[in-house]
């Protein structure tokens, strides 16, 4: 019977070429307009770090000095922290694994003599690759031995693997960065998290860095942080001349990012008191003159708080979703004019024997393989939509493009045209079954 | 008119007028929230910086060769630098600053009026060099420039000097309300460092933070080892050939470097992507909704007539003429589309409301509104003057037929 | 036993605050193998009771057997298969589906009667073949002349094998050699069998059925019975030879 059905919905079609080239256009549009914004939405708002994030929290807290805090005014911490506060946190064994990590721009000697580039870097500790879920062509990530001496080794991306090394195993090479000779230990496989979920306050939506270094070297190879800090304390005179290093330790300069893995709501609390007696233990110093506002935030809340996710993506796909109900909307007046249009030869079915369900049915499927054919070539429409916002937002260094129509997204558009077909095909199918058969029988 | 007929005879076929209504009010709704979005960010887009972004270009010279960690060595290079660049035939003038026009990047501080306990107000601020003006196109319409012997002196002064600073004009007014800025005190919020007004640009704008038209210039080199130094070139025609000319002065200077140069107007065009995009998106997703809209109705009203022939014979046949029948149509329509439009002006706030609220963006003006419900009437009209035409050509003989 | 029973039976049309009476306590016999014509005003109730009689329409009161089966309250489904599989409707208008050729038209009774392709296709030319389009087997309804596609309706019938053919002015649309032979064509299928209640405005078609029955105002005035037709009456059918042009 579904056969029989299919063979007289396609007979309508012929029999209606322009009327269900309106309709398949109408579903199309639908359909694309809403799995395009859809998909733009749900690419930039799903887990950034799936299965992980939610044992991962950010740190905060109010060491700003000055008199005028520009914090207590907007009622939350600073967004950074110092690298002091930052190394000393980071010795607490509350967290399972934990990384104090910021961006710096770096200048690359590629072997053999070519001309240096300047790259984006980023100076982690080891737990950062598996909290953030990096993932490894080659070598894996350094050893904790390693952060604790200082070793000159690094992970790098597979983009620049490509283009120092050809794409080759370069594990155990090693490249000249800035003063420093660094041993490389890993590459990465081609990563492009949709959002950069370590670093949401600077450019959170740009690609993962090309090299990534020991905290260790910061010191060693004065690495000067490249994103955002604040600084509020002017320095003492001759303070310039001392070495980096102990500049490092005695300065204000907020911009380190603090992430702690908790397993589970026990460790959130002994992590906070461990804070907060951090913090009364900096008071006795002198430091912390603002009441202590410690926050330990979940990865997923703390993009929220920042508003990772471009709200207009949300409205865009907000406003696409009604773009599809005022689709069907129409698609329910298109149905039931051609099927109404068709009252009489219904007529003529009943009284030959069909029950009232059998033209449902009949009607029904027909607005399913019109759904169905609609969302092909609106899955075909997204997919030009995706390329011209991949246009602007831009592809990944390892080749990635920012927006892909995933499977999960791909089902969610057949669901989408299915549910159209069968929103705007219910009332005109159950309109058309309902009328009394003798109605258009007596005169065509 | 046949008001009272019409009106019965719709309460009759309520299943098309629910649907018209229905898609009408949606997308007056849809339409007036994105025109709305359109508006404020085309604003946007639209907003000058103030500068002759369309002959500027930036440049960024970073060193890695050792030698150039002498900032002596340094600052050499960089005087050499501006002379080389000025040197290049076709270029206007050129400038050593901190200041990135269109780059979301810089830095930020907040002041006020020493000895007040007024609200800091966060500014921008940046060092320049006395190009910075011409270079910028940026007109000084108040005091004066900054000194060369300013420059050379700014980054080496101690704290406690006094230093000149040039200021926008909305920086300006809102420490000095009465317009009279001009030598007078400005200080860091915590009063750590005092400085002189000493002159006003007007018109300054560089989004960045929560101070796009504030910025506070003062006098000195930015230039280090570790971050480069920024330049900023004036051209006198189109800046884009000149780009290899630019990098081969810098690097006959001093080849320990790498220099990255971009015409300001790429950075601008970059900066404004996301809201490019975003109007794109809105415009075409309007366009469609309104064409989808439009072939429903013309649909809708292609069957009413269809399913009328007959009553459209007998009216013809007991004396109505054609323009009757058409203007029964679109008098028809013309109701259920008002009635869509009242109900999608409703809905237009409820769904701001929503957005507003739970998203972002702003209030939507009643202008955009009206906008969206005199299109949509208008849409709504044209849309069943086609079937409304063709239902006027049912020949009056169609009455009679029996079968 | 009657192929058709109706005990006072009433069909009342409501529209708005005005009721009619389609039928009016509506009692009526037919013996299985009769051919029973109707005639009657137009309004008088003939096509009521055409639709009562098909379950095409619900009635109010009485009761109505169909084949020795009570047919007066059915659900829809029930309905539809007794359509299917008791009843074959003749309309004056053909109501053949016009995007449907010949062969398909005739399959779409089986098709919801569900019977296996080989079935279908071997009873579809047989019927076919009845009424003498074997060669028309793929022309659209279109384009086929009127008499044609009337025949092709009563293949349809045939197809379905039903015990009640219900026609409603078979030849009101017709000229008058092509209404002759499509009587004819009922005439022969009565002859096998088959009860025909026909409803009809030419008197010389009533006349040529076994009882002549007359609606008015939605009541049977008439009950004459007349002696059924002598067999040699009957011409003999050819069918290869009654192709009409056109």
């Amino acid at each position: 019977m579904l056969l029989y059905n299919l063979r007289l919905a396609w007979k309508s079609v012929r029999r209606y070429p322009v009327l269900s080239a309106l309709i398949l256009l109408g579903i199309a549009l639908g359909v694309g307009v809403s799995t395009t914004f859809i998909t733009a939405y749900h690419v930039l708002a799903r887990d950034p770090v799936p299965g992980k994030s939610e044992s991962l929290y950010y740190v905060r807290m109010n060491s700003w000095g000055a008199a005028d805090d520009p914090f207590l005014r907007t009622r939350t911490p600073p967004p950074l922290i110092t690298w002091r506060d930052a190394l000393e946190l980071l010795k607490s064994r509350i967290p399972v694994r934990g990384t104090a990590t910021f961006g710096a721009r770096l200048t690359v000697f590629p072997p053999g003599g070519a001309s240096p580039l300047r790259q984006r870097g980023r100076l982690v500790t080891t737990d950062f690759f598996p909290m953030f879920a990096a993932p490894f062509r080659y070598g894996g990530p350094w050893s904790r031995e390693a952060d604790a001496q200082g070793a000159t080794v690094t992970v790098i991306s597979s983009a620049l693997n490509d283009r120092l090394f050809g794409g080759a195993d370069s594990v155990g090479r090693t490249i000249r960065v800035e003063k420093a000779e660094l041993r490389i230990v890993g590459v990465l496989a081609p990563w492009r998290p949709r959002v950069r979920a370590y670093a949401p306050l600077s450019d959170p939506l740009a690609a993962p860095e090309a090299l990534f270094l020991p905290l260790a070297l910061t010191a060693s190879m004065e690495m000067r942080p490249a994103e955002m800090q604040m600084d509020w304390r002017n320095p003492a005179p001759g303070e310039e001349k001392l070495p980096y290093a102990s500049r490092l330790m005695i300065n204000e300069v907020l911009f380190m990012e603090l992430w702690a893995e908790l397993p589970d709501a026990a460790a959130v609390r002994a992590y906070k008191s461990f804070l907060n007696a951090y913090v009364a233990e900096q008071k006795k110093l002198g430091r912390f003159p603002h009441p202590a506002d410690v926050r330990v935030t979940s990865l997923l809340d703390l993009l929220d708080e920042w508003k990772v996710v471009p709200p207009q993506t949300k409205a865009l796909a907000a406003i696409s979703l009604l773009f599809l109900v005022v689709a069907a909307l129409n698609l329910i007046g298109l149905f039931l004019g051609k099927f109404l249009a068709r009252a009489s030869t219904v007529g003529v079915r009943r009284a030959l024997g069909a029950s009232r369900w059998m033209i449902f049915a009949q009607h029904l499927v027909e607005c399913e393989l019109m759904g169905l054919a609609g969302g092909c070539l609106g899955v075909l429409l997204s997919l030009a939509g995706l390329a011209v916002l991949n246009r602007v937002y831009g592809d990944g260094p390892d080749g990635v493009p920012f927006f892909q129509l995933d499977l999960p997204m791909l089902l969610a558009a057949v669901a989408l045209s299915l549910l159209a077909g069968a929103i705007a095909g219910l009332y005109p199918a159950w309109r058309i079954c309902a009328i009394p058969p003798a109605r258009h029988l007596k005169s065509q | 008119m046949e008001f009272g007929p019409i009106f019965r005879s719709l309460l009759r076929n309520r299943a098309r007028v629910i649907l018209i209504v229905a898609e009408v009010a949606l997308t007056l709704a849809i339409v007036a929230n994105c025109l709305g979005l359109i508006l404020d960010t085309r604003a946007k887009l639209a907003r000058p910086s103030g500068f002759d972004d369309e002959h500027l270009i930036a440049i960024y010279s970073n060193p890695f060769d050792d030698r150039l960690r002498d900032p002596k060595l340094l600052n050499q290079l960089v005087d050499q630098d501006r002379r080389a660049l000025a040197a290049v035939a076709g270029v206007r003038a050129v400038s050593e600053t901190g200041l990135r026009p269109w780059e979301s990047s810089g830095s930020r501080t907040s002041v006020r009026v020493p000895g007040t306990h007024d609200e800091p107000v966060p500014t921008q601020a940046a060092q320049a060099d006395p190009g910075l003006f011409d270079a910028l196109g940026l007109p000084i319409v108040q005091g004066r420039d900054f000194t060369e012997a300013e420059y050379d002196h700014g980054a080496d002064a101690p704290a406690d000097e006094v230093q000149p600073v040039v200021v926008s004009r909305a920086l300006a007014d809102q420490l000095y309300p009465s317009g009279d800025a001009i030598g007078k005190a400005i200080a860091i919020a915590d009063e750590s460092e005092r400085f002189t007004i000493v002159g006003i640009v007007d018109r300054f704008y560089n989004p960045f933070g929560e101070a796009s038209e504030k910025i506070m210039l003062s006098p000195g080199r930015s230039a280090g080892f570790d971050f480069g130094a920024h330049y900023l070139v004036r051209t006198q025609g189109n800046p884009g050939p000149l780009l290899p000319q630019l990098e081969k002065a810098l690097l006959s200077v001093d080849k320990g470097r790498l220099v990255r140069l971009r015409t300001v107007i790429e950075d601008r065009d970059e900066y404004h992507g996301r809201d490019r995009l975003l109007v794109a998106s809105l415009d075409a997703v309007m366009a469609l909704l309104v064409l989808v809209t439009a072939l429903g109705i013309v649909g809708l009203t292609s069957f009413s007539v269809a399913e009328r022939q007959r009553q459209i014979g007998t009216r013809r046949a007991l004396g109505a003429d054609r323009l009757a029948i058409v203007r029964h149509f679109l008098l028809e329509n013309w109701m259920v589309t008002s009635f869509g439009v009242v109900l999608g002006v409703l809905l237009a706030y409820g769904l701001n409301f929503g957005i507003v609220t739970w998203v972002a963006g702003a209030k939507l003006s009643p202008a955009t509104v009206a906008t969206g419900a005199l299109a949509l009437w208008a849409i709504g009209l044209g849309a069943s003057l086609g079937p409304a035409l063709r239902g006027s050509r049912v020949p009056p003989a169609i009455a009679t037929r029996n079968v | 036993m009657p192929m058709l029973k109706m005990d006072d039976v009433s069909k009342i049309y409501r529209t708005g605050l005005v009721e009619t009476r389609a039928l009016r306590d509506f009692s009526l016999e037919v013996d299985e193998g009769e051919f029973v014509t109707i005639t009657g005003p137009s309004g008088s109730g003939k096509t009521t009771f055409l639709n009562v009689s098909g379950l095409l329409d619900a009635f109010e009161q009485g009761k109505y057997w169909l084949d020795g089966m009570d047919v007066s309250r059915l659900s829809d489904r029930e309905m539809s298969r007794v359509r299917n599989e008791k009843i074959g409707f003749i309309f004056q208008g053909f109501n053949l589906l016009p995007d449907l050729d010949v062969f398909d038209n005739v399959d779409v009774p089986l098709r919801y009667r569900r019977l296996p392709a080989r079935e279908r296709k071997a009873r579809i030319e047989k019927a076919i073949a009845m009424v003498g389009l074997s060669s028309r087997l793929r022309h659209l309804p279109s384009q086929l002349s009127g008499g044609q596609q009337q025949r092709v309706a009563i293949a349809r019938v045939l197809a379905g094998d039903p015990k009640l053919i219900l026609a409603d002015e078979p030849t009101g649309n017709l000229d008058s050699a092509m209404a002759r032979e499509i009587m004819e064509i009922l005439e022969q299928v009565n002859e096998a069998g088959t009860t025909i209640i026909m409803v009809t405005h030419n008197p010389e078609h009533a006349a040529r059925a076994h009882r002549q029955l007359h609606i008015a105002d939605g009541r049977l005035v008439d009950f004459e019975r007349i002696t059924p037709f002598p067999l040699n009456r009957v011409e003999r059918l050819e069918p290869a030879s009654r192709q009409v042009a056109g």
